[in-house]
């Protein structure tokens, strides 16, 4: 009946036995404590549980665990790196992007991997991306701003934030 | 401007780090050892007699602990409004009977969601299925079948605290389906309708909407050694939730903790305790263990309250320059199965409304409707949206009548600082409605863009602007009344704010702890906050009625400037220096004049320790809503002091309308809110834009499909709350109005902003393509019917 995974999450593998039926994110959240992805719709429709999955963005609510195994996976939690915080965090913080915060972990997740799929999209591509991550509180606004301002300060290294390509790999 | 250093100032959150990394704990992220998950079996019938409830299969089940129903509340009843008047009627796990699809039946605790869930499958529930009603038309029309059949008055949470009970305590049988009753009259009615230049009436509709957080209900519950209950909720009131459910659960308050959960957006949807909150804290007791109930999304948007649908009637006589004479106004909303907050919404309806413009002469009914519907609740605003939509398309009407411009209409009619509300007494010691209207409309492009539907040259894409007010109170009396806040001053001259706050994503703990920075003379770095735990702070009002930054940030401030008084005290002393000298900044006390006389805070905070008999510096300040208001006011009369502040908006809408498949789309929406004194300009910004785009959800799109009380869109594939594309530009400005009472001269802000887009969108969609819409929402069916009755009737035309 259960299966054998592995998971490779933010960089540390794991082995589980897990019913096949089970989604990635019930299985980071409460097998692996990882409670930063969050359960927001279970239907794939709000983004709030958006994970990496080598390197594209996922609802870990319409993955199941058995599928990742094998693969690398980002959460949030695996986002800042070395003590200081992705740039796109960093926005975030800086531009009041975050306000109940319930949103934020997928909303990050994506715009980490848009930025790293293309470093200069267009303000089309930004909405586009985001379009599958609802927020309730912010009305958008805050966080297009910070989405625009992590891509200014990831283009120029000089930048107080900027990080460079290699760190982000 | 002024020279503070630490409020005013646009600092990021305090829990902005926590947020980004994932670290910041949610109630459904708390991991207790042996924790146990809790799910709720529902009714699935509008109205049903409940005969028996078997559970014994259930409780056989492997991996079930405990299995509850109404055997074991004890015939209990909770609900928000609990008042000798409108005693609880909801009873957390149905005991006879169930009154709408959702219902709380039994719940069961298991260890996995999965077993628990297979568990609900094995109960039988014996039941008769009873006649239903899902209008307020139709409950209201006499023979209808009664939702309730009696009212059980027993003893009220409000009794506790003074108010008269009634000598009852036996159930009193129910005439008809009218849950509550609001009634206003002043002035001369009769004679200013027959004076007035011009008379009209109109109807306006709403529907109701889901507030949809992003974070789905949940409660965790365990009880400690001593039979202590203690609970993590998604909640905006801690010590409201706390009262409720210690006399839910028979104990003393102090029985009761709630723990520090971050929470994932409320908007007046989470401060009501609702069944499974009890039923977390019932199947806790029974199982022994830890117990988390989750709710699914289908439940957040169905069980757990929703906006009201209501029916507005307006009617206003005018004087030749436009100028309010008589006002009638009817307000009826569906409450649903429970009173849920219908008291409190059809007075707010009348005390939201009546700062906005001056009316000598009003009559105001509001009656709040039983149907075997989901049960409604506090949604942003609380009515101030279907008022201000009524009101301000009406004004927009009106206007058209007179040949008065909207803006000088509304200017004419606006009332302003210093006049006092009628029946509450309130007085408007700050007001810059005018200044909102005033620039709103300068911002907007109002003198350009209005009555210039053309002007996009185009036969299909019509643009048009519209205008809207509104107006909102800062904190009311209402359980417990007041806020408290204690600042603990540490070794290193930073401090510990503790404060009740619950951080819902409004931003509390940031302005609250940037108040206490700016009173103590420290930067917002040097303080930690402690919030959202009834042990560890003192009483707090709660993050809902508008109350937080207002009520407990003028309590934060006092217990500051008590820190600050003792702090230069000793350093008097220290010093041998008289305390008028000395000046306080950077965590350093210096004699005026002498700044070689200095000592840090933290020497100063040391000494204290050490020579004053060991006295740390705490300091304590407190603040009620209502200073001089002993209860809350008459929800049915209206009478008694309501608050002690407004704050106002006024919205300008830009749309674009497609005359060819009926869609409205907005282009820029710009709000002028005078929140009195913005304590950080970012927070405000954010509030003041989320109220934007959940405002344009409920405009155009967004709406809880119900028919025959089964809500055919309980998921967000289905209910569609704005998204990216959806973002109008905004233009969001601050009016400074300096409230007195307010913390640094700031009022409410978070709120208000959310009431006046709808009427600005439909007064636009008016000036754009001749169509006037009275039914929320503007989707694009209506529209395109409006058109069609317009192109056929040549001209301009009201529509549905
Ligand atoms: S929880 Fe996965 S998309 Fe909403
Ligand atoms: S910040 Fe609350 S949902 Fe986005």
């Amino acid at each position: 009946m259960k299966e054998l995974v592995q998971l490779s999450v933010n960089g540390q593998t794991h082995d589980l036995v897990v019913r096949p039926e089970r989604t990635l994110l019930d299985v980071l959240r409460e097998d692996l404590g990882l409670t930063g992805s969050k359960r927001g719709c279970d239907l794939g429709a709000c983004g709030a549980c958006a994970v990496l999955l080598d390197g594209r963005p996922v609802s870990s609510c319409l993955t199941l665990a058995v599928e990742a195994s094998g693969h690398e996976i980002v959460t949030v939690e695996g986002l800042a790196r070395g003590g200081g915080l992705h740039p796109v965090q960093e926005a975030f913080v800086e531009h009041g992007a975050v306000q109940c915060g319930f949103c934020t972990p997928g909303m990050l997740i994506t715009v980490t991997a848009l930025l790293d799929e293309r470093p200069e999209p267009t303000e089309a591509e930004i909405l586009e991306a985001l379009s599958g991550n609802l927020c309730r509180c912010t009305g958008y606004v805050k966080v297009l701003d910070a989405v625009r301002t992590a891509i200014r300060r990831m283009r120029q290294p000089g930048l107080p934030g900027s990080v460079a390509p290699e760190v982000r790999a | 401007m002024s020279d503070y250093t630490v409020v005013g100032k646009p600092l990021p959150r305090v829990d902005a780090r926590e947020k980004v990394t994932g670290a910041a704990g949610y109630t459904a992220d708390v991991r207790l050892p042996g924790m146990l998950r809790g799910k709720i079996l529902r009714s699935p019938w509008p109205h049903a007699r409940i005969l028996n409830v078997d559970t014994s299969r259930a409780e056989r089940l492997k991996g079930v602990h405990a299995v509850v129903t109404g055997r074991d509340t004890a015939g209990l009843r909770v609900a928000f409004v609990d008042t000798p008047r409108y005693p609880a009627d909801e009873p957390p796990l149905a005991l006879d009977r169930v009154r709408y699809i959702g219902d709380e039946i039994a719940a069961v605790a298991a260890v996995d969601a999965e077993t628990a869930e297979e568990a609900l499958r094995l109960i039988r529930v014996d039941h008769e299925e009873l006649p239903a009603v899902f209008t307020a038309p139709d409950a209201l029309t006499p023979g209808a079948p009664l939702v309730h059949e009696a009212d059980y008055p027993g003893k009220t949470i409000w009794e506790d605290w003074g108010a008269r009970g009634r000598p009852q305590s036996e159930p009193v049988p129910r005439q008809d389906n009218v849950a509550a009753r609001t009634y206003v009259e002043f002035g001369d009615l009769g004679g200013g309708f027959a004076g007035a230049h011009h008379v009209r009436e109109d109807r306006f509709e709403v529907a109701p909407v889901a507030h949809a957080p992003l974070e789905p209900h949940a409660a965790v519950a365990f009880w400690d050694q001593g039979g202590k209950l203690n609970m993590h909720v998604s909640s905006m009131g801690i010590f409201y939730k706390r009262f409720v459910l210690s006399k839910a659960l028979g104990l003393p308050p102090s029985h009761v903790r709630i723990h520090k959960s971050y929470v994932g957006g409320a908007f007046g949807g989470k401060i009501d305790v609702f069944p499974y909150e009890i039923a977390a804290a019932l199947l806790s007791r029974k199982a022994g263990r830890p117990v988390l109930i989750e709710l699914s999304r289908e439940e957040s948007l169905t069980t757990t309250r929703m906006d009201f649908q209501a029916t507005v009637r307006v009617k206003t006589g005018v004087s030749r320059e436009g100028i309010i004479a008589a006002q009638d106004i009817q307000v009826v909303v569906d409450t649903g199965a429970y009173r849920g907050t219908g008291p409190v919404v059809i007075f707010l309806c009348y005390s939201y409304n009546i700062p906005v413009y001056r009316v000598p002469a009003l009559r105001y009914e509001g009656l709040a409707v039983y149907t075997n519907n989901p049960v409604k609740g506090p949604k942003r605003g609380h009515g101030a949206p279907f008022i201000r939509f009524a009101v301000d398309s009406h004004m927009d009407m009106l206007a058209e009548d007179l040949g008065i411009d909207m803006v000088e209409l509304m200017r004419r009619n606006a009332r302003s600082q210093g006049e006092v509300m009628p029946t509450s007494g309130d007085v408007l010691r700050s007001c810059g409605l005018k200044d909102a209207i005033e620039a709103a409309a300068r911002d907007g492009g109002w003198g350009a863009k209005r009555r210039q539907s053309h002007w996009t040259g185009s036969e299909r894409f019509k643009r048009g602007v519209g205008l809207s007010a509104c107006s909102m109170f800062s904190g009311s009396p209402y359980y417990p009344f007041a806020s408290a806040a204690v600042l603990k001053l540490a070794d290193d001259g930073g401090a510990t704010l503790f404060a009740g706050t619950v951080e819902m994503g409004q931003g509390s703990e940031t302005t609250l702890s940037q108040i206490a920075a700016e009173e103590l003379g420290v930067p917002l770095s040097d303080i930690r906050i402690v919030s959202g735990d009834t042990e560890l702070t003192p009483i707090e009002f709660g993050s809902f009625l508008s109350g937080g930054a207002f009520v407990t940030g003028k309590a934060v401030r006092l217990a500051a400037e008590d820190a600050r008084r003792q702090l230069l005290e000793m350093a008097a002393r220290l010093l041998e220096a008289d305390v008028r000298d000395l000046e306080a900044r950077d965590k350093v006390v210096s004699v005026k004049g002498a700044a070689h006389r200095r000592l840090s805070y933290g020497a100063i905070i040391a000494a204290s320790v050490k020579q004053a008999s060991g006295d740390p510096i705490i300091g304590k300040g407190y603040h009620k809503s209502v200073p001089d208001a002993g209860l809350h006011p008459s929800l049915s009369t209206a009478k008694g002091r309501w608050t002690e502040a407004y704050g106002f908006a006024a919205q300008l809408a830009e749309v674009e309308v497609d005359t060819w498949t009926g869609r409205v789309r907005v282009l820029r929406v710009v709000t002028y809110h005078d929140c009195g004194f913005p304590l950080n300009p970012q927070i405000v910004e954010g509030q003041i834009e989320g109220c934007v785009s959940m405002a344009l959800g409920q405009t155009l799109q967004e709406r809880v499909d119900l028919r025959e009380g089964q809500v055919f869109n309980p998921d967000f594939l289905n209910y569609r709350i704005p998204i990216t594309h959806d973002t109008p530009a905004m233009v969001s400005g601050m009016i400074h109005s300096q409230e007195p009472h307010g913390p640094f001269g700031a009022k409410e802000v978070g709120e208000g902003a959310v009431s006046g887009v709808m009427a600005a969108v439909a007064n636009a969609v008016y000036d754009a393509a001749g169509v006037r819409i009275t039914s929320l929402p503007i989707m694009p069916a209506r529209v395109l019917a409006a058109l069609d009755a317009a192109r056929a009737r040549g001209g301009r035309q009201e529509g549905r």
